[in-house]
């Protein structure tokens, strides 16, 4: 018996130099609340509040894809992911990273869910609405508009409700690795040639003397600004039209909750 | 025979000895148009050249006449051309020889950089070489400066300016004056404190230091409170000066205060950061000194080009010294005295109403970098950089490209440890389509703008004018250019495939002029 408590004690006490100490260095309390301040400031415009997610990723979840571990979610935060459209929004000190580190890690842990529909029925209202006629989903459906397969993981639901119905209010930025560097994606064009010639498409690509649209026929077109009457960045507009008014509160909630389902999220 | 072997003897010597580039060749640059001998094309900092074989009539002919495919990294580089050998320097700290006419490689030499090398505060580049007599001079980022053999690339010297360990490192193309070779030093978001040197061109030997920040006791320590926030105050002298022989007065611009946006540790104007200091080039001594951004708190370093001409200001014909400053402002100085002509913006800022008579700017309020994000212009890399503006004293206008673009400013703890960022915030870039940037032609002696040239994005070009009426620049986006010098207006141009980050420069060989710029990785080279 004793033996037995001895064991037990060791055991106890071998966990818990495995446990504590990982708590003590990442989570403390004051980290914490430092760490609340600058994301309030740093993190919040893209992760949203609490880490809710918004044009950024959610962060309130126990499992961060590209920060398995504190070592990755520290090297994310004094780099960013450019290539993804998340900038080194500026350097910091090892006492800031710390405290960034513990709050980010202190969501995954507390934070409830805000998505309120029914992902199951948001999938028929998906359907419904034809959303698969422009946006791909696991390699199904039309490329006119973003791919959706992951869209969960990648923005918060406020943000992919704001999307469906105030789509011009939303488009992303900084996103894709072209044109990249903060400039709107899926941003629609009007072209008009010197011969009359109208062309209307989404950007891909701009230079200085030339853009790269692709129509809604999905042909590339490419245009020379000085051989163009008028070329119009049509900036506040969107090609998916708003869907404010096709959709009931619930199923808005419900197709929310669909797409924040998609790519692993809660 | 003897004859011919004395013919024979004049023709080796005489090209061996015109190989020489003497202190009087880099006096008289602009007396032989077909090198391009220094950095900026002399020591006035024009980036002009006077040479007319590609102008308005054919510059839509421009063709690629070779290119040179270098080392992988970001290059900002201006090359250098004496003689029928291109001298350039490759990322981080190489040295190359090319064939001017064919582009083949001549020779090369890369430094041992330590793999642990600290670079903070900007890519490790290396932004050109200097010549003088049969050597070539360039500096490291593991902050040496060091003296090749013209010929061969073989070492002659190596020298240590400071420790890296402790931030400082080398970017810029060295100056050549005679005998002596100057440089400066990077590294103000690590908390250096920065300082001009002068090296003995023929051994490496240190001649005299010019700190940019007084220590206690000394003029300006008072701009730095009773602390030790002079010890990393920063100041760097990051980019090649200019240099005025008539006036013997050499000219170099500094850098910002550290830590860049947390001036907690540093109550006071931090003299002298963020000004240009006229130099003795015999000893250092400063003779005199104007501070374009006192208390930045903004990291907007003024180590921008120097450019120095002569113009009437008021009936008067007067020494001028000009600056596009990275704080948004245009300013005209008398480079004799330093005293402030003139200082209006040329690009979008929000941070002062104007400046003073003295040329003081007259700070807003809110303007300060805070936890939640101050929303300023010009962003942090200023309304104008490293990139290069040009001068034409053909057109007497002042070109340069303007960066139009606001930064949400930081604020954060400032920790000095050495060799780490010693910065205290930073910022986050309102880029994508809510920025632009353009080409600016300004009236030099007024800054009264006489035309623009929109660009699609803030870019990174610096800009060559020429007597051929032309002014060549680039993008970001990788457009390569030419617009008329007289009214802007584009008359040719090409997709390079890499944001243009080179400084374009100019020479001819064989009665043929050519135009040579870098893009991404690859320096191209450009005929009619």
């Amino acid at each position: 018996m004793f033996r037995l408590v001895m064991k037990t004690i060791a055991s106890l006490v071998f966990l818990a130099a495995l446990v504590l100490p990982r708590l003590s260095a990442a989570q403390s309390v004051s980290d914490i609340d430092g760490g609340k301040t600058l994301f309030g400031g740093l993190c919040v415009t893209c992760h949203g509040f609490e880490g809710t997610g918004g044009s950024g990723p959610p962060l309130n979840r126990p499992k961060l894809l590209r920060a398995p571990d504190d070592a990755a979610l520290r090297v994310i935060i004094s780099d960013g992911i450019p290539e993804r459209g998340m900038p080194r929004v500026r350097r910091t000190t090892e006492n800031e990273l710390r405290q960034l580190v513990a709050y980010v890690r202190s969501l995954g842990k507390t934070a409830k869910s805000t998505v309120r529909g029914n992902a199951k029925n948001g999938l028929d209202v998906y359907g419904k609405l034809d959303c698969a006629g422009c946006h791909i989903v696991n390699g199904q459906g039309g490329t006119l508009g973003p791919a959706l397969t992951d869209i969960g993981a990648l923005r918060g639901p406020q943000y992919l409700r704001q999307a469906i119905a105030e789509p011009a209010a939303a488009l992303p930025s900084g996103t894709l690795a072209v044109p990249g560097r903060g400039y709107s994606e899926y941003l629609p064009v009007r072209v008009v040639m010197k011969d009359g010639r109208e062309i209307r498409g989404l950007r891909l690509n701009e230079d200085l003397f030339t853009i790269q649209l692709r129509d809604v026929s999905g042909k590339f077109q490419s245009i020379r600004k000085t051989e163009a009457e008028l070329v119009r960045k049509e900036i506040g507009t969107s090609l998916m039209p708003s869907f404010s008014n096709r959709l009931s509160a619930t199923e808005l909630d419900d197709l929310v909750a669909y797409l924040s389902s998609l790519g692993g999220a809660r | 025979m003897k004859r011919f072997a004395i013919v024979l003897f004049i023709a080796v010597a005489g090209s061996s000895v015109f190989a020489q580039v003497s202190y009087q060749r880099l006096l008289n640059a602009d007396k032989e148009p077909q090198n391009w001998l220094t950095f900026a094309g002399s020591y006035k900092s024009h980036r002009y050249s006077p040479l007319t074989m590609i102008n308005r009539q054919n510059a839509a002919q421009l063709k690629v006449a070779w290119a040179y495919q270098m080392r992988a990294g970001v290059v900002e580089t201006s090359p250098v051309v004496v003689d029928g050998v291109m001298y350039l320097t490759e990322p981080p700290s190489t040295v190359t020889a090319l064939d001017v006419l064919s582009g083949r490689t001549l020779w090369t030499y890369t430094p041992n950089i330590p793999a642990d090398v600290i670079v903070i505060g900007s890519p490790p580049v290396n932004r050109g070489v200097a010549l003088l007599d049969d050597s070539v001079y360039f500096g490291t980022v593991h902050g040496h400066v060091m003296a090749l053999d013209a010929k061969s690339g073989a070492v002659r010297w190596d020298v240590i300016v400071e420790d890296n360990k402790h931030g400082y490192y080398l970017t810029l193309a060295p100056l050549a004056l005679d005998g002596k070779i100057i440089v400066g030093v990077s590294g103000a978001e690590t908390g250096i404190r920065g300082f001009v040197d002068a090296y003995d061109a023929k051994n490496g030997k240190l001649l005299w230091r010019t700190y940019t920040i007084p220590a206690p006791g000394e003029p300006g320590a008072e701009t730095w409170g009773k602390g030790d926030g002079w010890k990393t105050g920063g100041g760097s002298t990051w980019l090649t000066g200019s240099f005025d022989p008539d006036l013997n007065l050499l000219y170099w611009a500094t850098g910002n205060p550290a830590p860049d946006w947390n001036a907690e540790n540093r109550p006071g104007d931090n003299l002298y950061t963020d000004s240009v200091l006229a130099l003795d080039p015999a000893t250092g001594k400063m003779k005199w000194h104007f501070q374009f951004t006192p208390e930045d708190l903004h990291d907007w370093d003024a180590n921008e080009t120097l450019v120095l001409f002569d113009a009437p200001v008021n009936g008067r014909d007067r020494k001028l010294i000009a600056q596009a400053n990275r704080n948004g402002f245009y300013y005209v100085l008398d480079r004799a005295t330093g005293e402030f002509l003139t200082g209006v913006p040329y690009a979008k800022q929000t941070w002062a109403d104007g400046l003073d008579a003295k040329g003081k700017p007259i700070r807003k309020k809110g303007i300060a970098p805070s936890n939640e994000g101050t929303l300023v212009f010009p962003n942090i890399q200023g309304a104008s950089n490293w990139f290069a503006p040009s001068y034409s004293p053909q057109t007497k206008l002042f070109y340069q490209a303007a960066r139009e673009m606001g930064t949400i400013y930081y604020r954060g703890e400032a920790v000095y440890k050495a060799g780490t960022a010693f910065t205290g915030g930073g910022g986050r870039a309102v880029n994508g389509d809510e920025a632009s940037g353009a080409i600016r032609a300004l009236d030099a002696t007024t800054g009264k703008m006489k035309w623009e040239f929109p660009l699609l994005s803030p870019g990174w070009t610096s800009l060559l004018s020429t007597a051929g009426g032309l002014l060549f620049g680039g993008t970001d986006e990788g457009n390569f250019f030419v617009l008329d010098a007289e009214s802007g207006k584009p008359l040719w141009d090409i997709q390079l495939g890499g944001q243009v980050r080179g400084f374009p420069i100019s020479y001819a060989y064989n009665g043929k002029q050519y135009i040579a710029i870098a893009a991404g990785t690859t320096l191209f080279v450009f005929s009619v």
